[in-house]
């Protein structure tokens, strides 16, 4: 059985967004994923980072304070060896999910 | 680890905060960077990227979740925040603290003794293992006789192991004085059945239950303090019991008062002869239950050990069966549970009324309130948020509360204990356990957080009303709805408060008539006192029979005693238990039984104690021992047991079927007297006469001119010039000895009546409360009203009405409730009726007085509105 709560979604966005690039902060993350799913997925801005802390707990991933281009401080995510296995996992669990629907929706 | 990491960021938890803010600021600032470059003007670009984050503060506070163990740290935060704000209402924090404390004191002081006495008579491990085991036939329960004990213990697959104890009283001599001791025989197994060890010393093992080994004693506790004064080097000293030299080697623990009022214990060496007994119904049998075995198969499977025994030895068993019981509920019998149910339920309706006060208490308040919640919730609070700080300060308070409530109640615990004649604390197993343990302050903190919740429901309720709207828009109107709230407070309160005054008033009442129906035979003025003969050099009843009559004669002498007669018991002190009769001529019908209880007693008994002989004559110096043995019997039993007809000149014989006590002539009838302080019907008496057949246990009634107490001294130095080894405690007036048999029944009597005091003090704050907060509301319409041309009584019956409503209404429930309570206290005592009209109506009146005299203050208040002011003031 997929799990298959939306909060997991959020969690497999934020950890395929992390794979794909070295490390980001969480304004970066949501500019990532607008522009990745071209435009289609809006991340509520606020409610990124009790996710993204919820992760940082659970050792998916790491933070670091760090320098931007335009020079601002902001806290950059990047994912962990426990992260990359999580994201197989999710990944996973996501495609079962999308087949389960599809299949439902064919039968219909 | 991640939860461990947690724990510790709670101990940084400033610094995460300013991190996590930090991170947000960090996000908004590149957004408005952002939205400067698509070209906004500054204002729009900062305003657009905080649209777009929401509110920062709240998740702030959710991150913050993920990073801590945030349940404890928001809750530190609750419990700071109420601890500020009850600093703000010191008058309002201590008034709640204070009835809180009342509140759960009683109740941890109630459920202290409850436990110790009920719950844990016993510090005996798995107590609910331990079973007793009586042989059963038709007629009742009967100890067991040692050969079935042997069979059930060898062939028994349900228990790990079977104790056999025997009573025994012995003369203590060698240390202090000669003293009277009871003094059980126990097999080795009981202290395995029991998991007991020595406090000090050793008990004694199988190798001592044998003849000749056997001279060795374990003293319990509570005799050690008393006649050996808690020596520590007793271990090992030698006492003499009837002349025999027995070596002490160890003491139980305070815990382990068992046998009730047993002073030592003594290993139980049987001879084979004794073994082999299957007719002397004479041992209590113990038995500890394996593990997993279920008290109802341990049942069946005596029952099978019981019917082979029987088709074994037909001539002793047959028709006997083996009964298992809890120990526990050995021990408390029927009456003590219920009432400590009672009182425990009474003081759990107390709790309910502070409950219902504080919460009264908290609604007065949420008005201050308001404004500050309304704040909160605009500035985000979810409803969630506030409730749970709501609750939190409730509980605070609840808990300091318990805190002094736990003080409160080891005074209270320590003034029960000081008050309980020792005589009477023996008889009670656990009495001396009661103390404040660690399950009293467990159930402290439980009752201390639902007592928070219970009261916190109010306010709670009272905050999802609030519209914010209206809160924050200023000089807004009352809802209603809260008046109405706390009217229902009110009248819960006054509801319980009428069922609790009245139960105790029925329990004071029903203990008082208890206490006064001796009265006619003025127990003020007779000195009671209670010789027990050693049996073993009292060993005929020739020797007790002289041993009796000089008593008396020296007793006779004493100046400033009237008279001196003796009984085997005086009216309302104990029936003692009821024997089989037989009439001569006229056999038993099976099934049916014919019972009666045996008094002994000596000629002028009749006379001092006000009995009239009906018919017939009274014993008289002619009948001794030596002469025809007779009776007298009582009304109820020739009725009973002769139709009407007339008694005299028959022969009846007490004991069963096998007795050897002879035939005794009835000489006479007597009118009926009550032995028994407890049951309301009368068992037939026959009396015998004491000169005839003197029996052990009597009570020596001095009936004297003045100050019977004053001859308690000559009178134990006549008896000593006899023999000086033989105990006569207690001695005490007759009144005292009525007093102590209702030692229990007082305890509770005087429980409920706290507990309605309490009550009855919480409801008429609680009226007063409601009315003074009524009137504070209507101000302004009573102004406008008086403006008006309303008159000043107008205004106070007005007022009063409101208060009349109020207390009808919770006078209507409580009456109801107390119609339940009273037909529970009419089921646990003599001369009360459950529907008492004079205490029904005493107490209403007296309810309404209270309710109106507190709601008084505040109508005269109201009546005195300057209407100009009050128009004003809005």
């Amino acid at each position: 059985m997929a799990k298959n709560d939306l909060q997991g979604t959020l969690d497999l966005l934020v950890l395929k967004t992390l794979d794909q690039n070295a490390a980001l902060h969480g304004y970066g993350i949501v500019l990532h994923i607008q522009s990745a799913s071209n435009d289609l997925l809006r991340v509520e801005e606020g409610s990124l980072y009790p996710a993204l802390h919820r992760m940082e707990q659970s050792g998916w991933i790491s933070a670091e304070w760090s320098l931007t281009e335009t020079n601002r401080r902001a806290k950059y995510y990047k994912l962990t060896a426990i992260g990359r296995r999580q994201l197989q996992q999710v990944e996973e669990s996501f495609d079962q999910l999308v087949k389960g629907v599809r299949a439902v929706l064919r039968y219909a | 680890m991640a939860l461990f990491r947690r724990l510790t960021n709670l101990f940084r938890y400033n610094a995460i905060d300013r991190d996590i803010a930090d991170e947000l600021q960090s996000h908004i600032d590149l957004r408005t960077d952002a939205n400067l470059a698509a070209g906004m003007s500054p204002d729009q670009a900062r305003r657009d990227a905080l649209l777009r984050f929401g509110n920062p503060t709240s998740t702030r506070e959710r991150v913050a979740a993920f990073d801590t163990s945030l349940a404890l740290a928001s809750l530190w935060r609750d419990i700071r925040y109420a601890a500020r704000q009850l600093r703000k209402s010191p008058g309002f924090a201590l008034t709640v603290i204070a009835t809180l404390a009342i509140g759960i004191g009683v109740n941890v002081a109630i459920f202290s003794s409850m436990d110790a006495v009920v719950l844990r008579p016993l510090a005996v491990p798995a107590l609910d293992h331990v079973m007793v085991l009586a042989e059963q036939q038709q007629r009742g329960k009967e100890p067991v006789t040692l050969a079935d004990f042997n069979d059930l213990r060898r062939q028994n697959r349900s228990f790990e192991d079977l104790a056999a104890i025997q009573g025994a009283n012995f003369t203590l001599s060698g240390v202090g004085d000669a003293a009277q001791i009871s003094a059980d025989l126990v097999s080795s197994s009981f202290f395995r059945v029991l998991r007991t060890n020595a406090f000090l010393g050793r008990t004694f093992d199988e190798s001592e239950c044998e003849p000749g080994r056997d001279a060795v004693a374990v003293l319990n506790y509570g005799f050690w303090r008393r006649h050996f004064g808690a020596d520590s080097r007793i271990v090992g000293q030698k006492i003499q019991l009837d002349q025999h030299e027995y070596t002490i080697i160890g003491v139980l623990p305070r815990t382990m008062q068992y046998p009730p009022a047993v002073d030592m214990l003594l290993p139980f060496a049987p001879t084979p002869t004794q073994s082999a007994n299957r007719s002397d119904h004479s041992f209590l049998v113990l038995g500890r239950l394996r593990d997993g075995v279920a008290l109802h198969s341990a049942q069946s499977e005596m029952q099978i050990i019981a019917d082979r025994l029987a088709k074994s030895y037909p001539a002793t068993n047959q028709g006997w069966t083996v009964h298992v019981e809890p120990l526990l509920d050995d021990i408390n019998g029927d009456l003590t549970p219920l009432y400590y149910k009672l009182i425990m339920g009474a003081t759990m309706f107390v709790l309910l009324v502070v409950c219902a006060n504080v919460a009264n208490l908290q609604l007065a308040r949420g008005v201050a309130r308001r404004p500050e919640i309304a704040m909160r919730t605009a500035l985000g609070a979810t409803r969630k948020r506030i409730i749970r700080q709501l609750l939190t300060e409730n509980i605070l308070l609840a808990l300091v509360g318990a805190g002094l409530g736990i003080g409160f109640a080891a005074l209270y615990l320590h003034l029960t204990l000081i008050a309980m004649p020792a005589r009477v604390a023996r008889y009670i197993p656990g009495w001396d356990n009661i103390s404040i343990n660690g399950r009293a302050l467990t159930f402290s903190i439980l009752l201390a957080v639902l007592s928070g919740i219970v009261a916190g429901l109010a306010p709670c309720i009272e905050a999802l009303r609030i519209r914010l709207v209206d809160q924050l828009r200023a000089g807004s109107r009352q809802a209603t709805g809260r008046s109405r709230l706390r009217s229902v407070f009110a009248v819960a309160q006054i509801s319980l408060a009428v069922a609790l005054v009245i139960g105790a008033a029925l329990m004071a009442k029903g203990m008082s008539s208890m206490f006064h129906q001796a009265d006619i035979y003025s127990p003020e003025k007779v000195l009671t006192l209670h010789p027990d003969l050693p049996v073993k050099r009292y060993d005929t009843p020739e020797k007790q029979a002289a041993w009796y009559t000089a008593a008396l004669d020296r007793l006779r002498a004493i100046p400033g005693a009237d008279r001196v007669e003796m009984a085997t018991a005086l009216p309302y002190t104990d029936s003692g238990w009821q024997l089989d009769v037989a009439i001569e001529n006229r056999p038993t019908t099976p099934g049916k039984l014919q019972t009666a209880v045996r008094l002994a007693v000596t000629p002028g008994y009749f006379d001092a104690f006000h009995i009239p002989i009906l018919d017939g004559r009274n014993f008289t110096l002619g009948d001794s021992a030596y002469s025809m043995p007779v009776a007298i019997v009582s009304q109820r039993f020739a009725d009973h047991y002769f139709g009407g007809n007339n008694p005299i000149g028959h022969r009846i014989r007490l004991g069963d079927s096998k007795s050897h006590d002879p035939w005794l002539t009835i000489v006479g009838v007597s009118e009926e007297a009550n032995y028994s302080l407890w049951e309301n019907d009368l068992p037939p008496a026959v009396y015998t006469s004491f000169a005839q057949q003197p029996l052990a246990g009597s009570t020596i009634a001095i009936l004297a001119k003045g100050d019977p107490l004053s001859l308690a001294g000559p009178a134990r130095k006549a008896l000593a010039s006899i023999d000086a080894g033989i105990p006569l405690d207690p001695v005490q007036t007759y009144r005292n000895l009525i007093r102590d048999n209702l030692v229990g029944l007082m305890y509770a009597a005087s429980m409920l009546a706290l507990d309605a005091f309490i009550a009855l003090l919480l409801s008429a704050i609680g009226i007063f409360a409601v009315m003074a907060n009524l009137v504070g509301e209507r101000t302004r319409e009573i102004g406008v009203r008086l403006a008006m041309g309303a008159s000043k009584d107008d205004v106070l019956r007005m007022i009063l009405r409101r208060a009349s409503w109020l207390t009808g209404a919770g006078l209507t429930i409580g009456l109801l409730l107390a119609f339940a309570l009273a037909r529970l206290v009419a089921n646990l005592l003599r001369g009360v009726r459950p529907d008492d009209p004079i205490t029904f109506g005493t107490v209403s009146i007296i309810i309404i007085g209270v309710a109106l005299a507190a709601s008084w203050f505040p109508a005269r208040q109201a009546s005195r509105v300057d209407p100009m002011q009050a128009l004003r003031s809005e």
